[in-house]
């Protein structure tokens, strides 16, 4: 049997991802959302990667789902769904997608990904956070300009709005 | 598979469990919050030099929390027409959940804590974010003016100190090393508590974690004389302990954080064990909390929010500064 | 040490909600909607990531510094976005995407 840990988080993460799209109201489909990263963050503790995880949980819930729940509650509710034909393609085109990136995958990680149980320098933080610095510095920078960039963006947009 | 019975008595009788539910964790954190209400009125009310509660119980009023618990039990649940049930009860309950999580991640003495994660403090902070969504969420959902406003007020102040908040822990981060709490504990053991190179990093912390629990000074998203207690306003009887419990569990989760970083946590001579020394150094820290609350005004929301982006900010930036010079050592320059 | 998860698992979440992410993607005409979808996405993609990157042998960190990099860049891409939609949202009162074919006006 396998992981019951594994399974219960998959299942909340899953049913969460779903309840987000299909949920009536914005602000019951931001929650869900906001449960679909927990879940997520879950599985990154489960793989070993602990300081992505509090990063997840840091950034995409404390962060991004306050900013839609911000959003939707200023923008209002909207409605709108399409046409039936149209949905029936879109749901044809995810399983389709998910099917072959599916057998894609399960064709080439049976063997080649054994999956050591004792992680070892792969996990370890002090490595994570050596090569994040001597590796990728650089990159480290140009993110941080990046930000800066996107901050400067949404300021412009907000000054903008007050103006026109 | 283990049979399922006896899986579950094995995992009842664990230490693991007891230790969850009974100490360091829900029970203990119950009692504690209970007895923290009645510690702040008695304590304000003995700097304000009035009496505060004295008829719950012989002793000074001390079971004024639990009286209190039974009284709002006893009122009648109104939930206001238009309002969206299930955030409205789901958000302070959440807020529980999460006080009670802060309070599993701290070292309470040397074999007794509840997660010993490896990223303990970025653990702690990353749940400490999750109060503002819950707070905006409960001031939406009472379909009101002033709860939401309060709501809004909440979620920008508690944004506007996360940042400082992270920079100033990470001070500490530098100079021990490790991330871990049992780490910065054990570090401290060697070389001293970090309180004193890390001084202005802990006025620092003292500072934006009031701010980030909305205590006074920084009070303003529920300051009940001016905007009807903002967020809590629709909060009738027993959801309105459900509000003001996390509260305080955030404090003592806050001040026990403090001592473990700052003060040491559990250490301490011999002569009395590391639990009492780390239950001393959190009230001496809940005391310093409280006591601002007694003696200083409250802070308006735009010198709050200036203050948390500007000043707080650059003496965080300071700190670091500081703190890497402390690692490094002067001649680096 | 604990056993871990095959591979085939975490892929297979990974994919489920990128199938997931995929249908909000082209099915749905909020633009809030569809900014959940992206961000299912990005999450899927980001589980990927850490999954092949742990579960190789030898195991490499540099799957865990890629995903804090996106994390970083998805959150950043959310609030732009959501700046542009609420600015759309105070012009014309309709967020329905089909509509919003123009640049200007």
């Amino acid at each position: 049997m396998t992981d019951l840990t594994f399974l219960a988080l998959a299942t909340v993460t899953v049913a969460s991802a779903i309840l987000a799209l299909e949920a009536r109201d914005l602000v019951y489909g931001a929650a869900a959302l906001g449960i679909t990263f927990l879940g997520m963050a879950g599985l990154f503790f489960l793989l070993d990667a602990s300081y992505v995880a509090t990063f997840q949980i840091a950034v995409y819930i404390g962060a991004v789902v306050v900013l839609i729940l911000f959003t939707v509650m200023l923008v209002g509710p909207q409605m709108g769904e399409p046409p039936m034909e149209l949905k029936r393609l879109s749901l044809l085109t995810a399983l389709l997608v998910s099917l072959l990136l599916g057998t894609a995958g399960s064709l080439t990680s049976a063997t080649a990904f054994p999956g050591p149980d004792d992680c070892g320098f792969g996990c370890d933080l002090i490595g994570l956070s050596k090569t994040l610095i001597n590796q990728y510095g650089v990159p480290l920078e140009f993110l941080s300009l990046v930000l800066a960039a996107a901050v400067i963006g949404a300021l412009t947009l907000a000054k903008a709005d007050r103006k026109g | 598979m283990l049979d399922p019975v006896s899986q579950i008595i094995q995992v009842v009788t664990s230490t693991y469990f007891l230790e969850i539910v009974l100490f360091p964790g829900l029970t203990s954190i119950a009692i504690l919050g209970a007895f923290f209400t009645w510690f702040e009125r008695k304590l304000t009310a003995r700097v304000q030099l009035r009496i505060g509660p004295l008829y719950s119980s012989p002793v000074g009023g001390i079971l004024q929390g639990f009286a209190d618990i039974i009284k709002l039990l006893f009122k009648e649940l109104i939930i206001p027409e238009g309002a969206d049930r299930f955030f409205f009860i789901m958000s302070p309950v959440t807020a529980l959940i999460i006080g009670a999580a802060l309070l599993g991640l701290i070292p309470f003495a040397p074999g007794i804590q509840i997660a010993n994660v490896e990223v303990g403090l970025p653990a702690f902070l990353a749940i400490v974010t999750l109060s503002p969504t819950l707070v905006l969420l409960a001031g939406w959902s009472a379909n009101s003016k002033f709860p939401f406003i309060g709501g809004l007020r909440a979620l920008f102040q508690q944004t506007a100190y996360e940042i400082p908040l992270w920079l100033s822990a990470l001070g500490v981060v530098m100079i021990t090393g490790t991330l871990s709490l049992t780490g910065i504990v054990q570090y401290q053991q060697n070389n001293g508590w970090l309180i004193i190179p890390q001084g202005l990093g802990a006025v620092l912390f003292i500072v934006t974690s009031t701010a980030e629990m909305e205590r006074l000074p920084f009070d303003l998203p529920e300051a009940e004389s001016e905007i009807m207690m903002g967020w809590q306003a629709e909060y009738p009887g027993p959801l309105f302990m459900l509000v003001q419990g996390p509260a305080f569990i955030k404090l003592y989760a806050f001040a026990a954080l403090f001592s473990t970083l700052y003060l040491g946590g559990y250490l301490g001579p011999a002569i009395i064990p590391p639990i009492v020394w780390f239950f001393a150094k959190t009230i001496v820290i809940i005391v310093a909390i409280m006591l601002f609350r007694s003696t200083f005004p409250r802070v308006r929301l735009d010198q709050l929010l200036r203050q948390g982006w500007t000043t707080l900010l650059t003496l965080s930036i300071v700190n670091i500064v500081i703190a890497y010079f402390i690692v490094v050592g002067v001649p680096a320059i | 040490m604990r056993k871990l998860e095959p591979l085939t698992s975490f892929f297979a979440v990974s994919v489920i909600l990128l199938g997931i992410g995929i249908y909000g993607l082209t099915t749905k005409r909020n633009a809030l909607r569809i900014l959940f979808s992206i961000e299912l996405i990005y999450n899927a993609a980001n589980l990927n990531i850490i999954a092949f990157a742990r579960l190789r042998d030898p195991p490499i960190v540099a799957g865990q510094v890629l995903v804090l990099f996106t994390i970083a860049l998805a959150a950043m891409e959310a609030s732009v976005g959501l700046a542009i939609i609420m600015l759309v949202s105070r012009l014309n009162v309709d967020i329905d995407l089909r509509k919003l074919t123009r640049l200007k006006g």
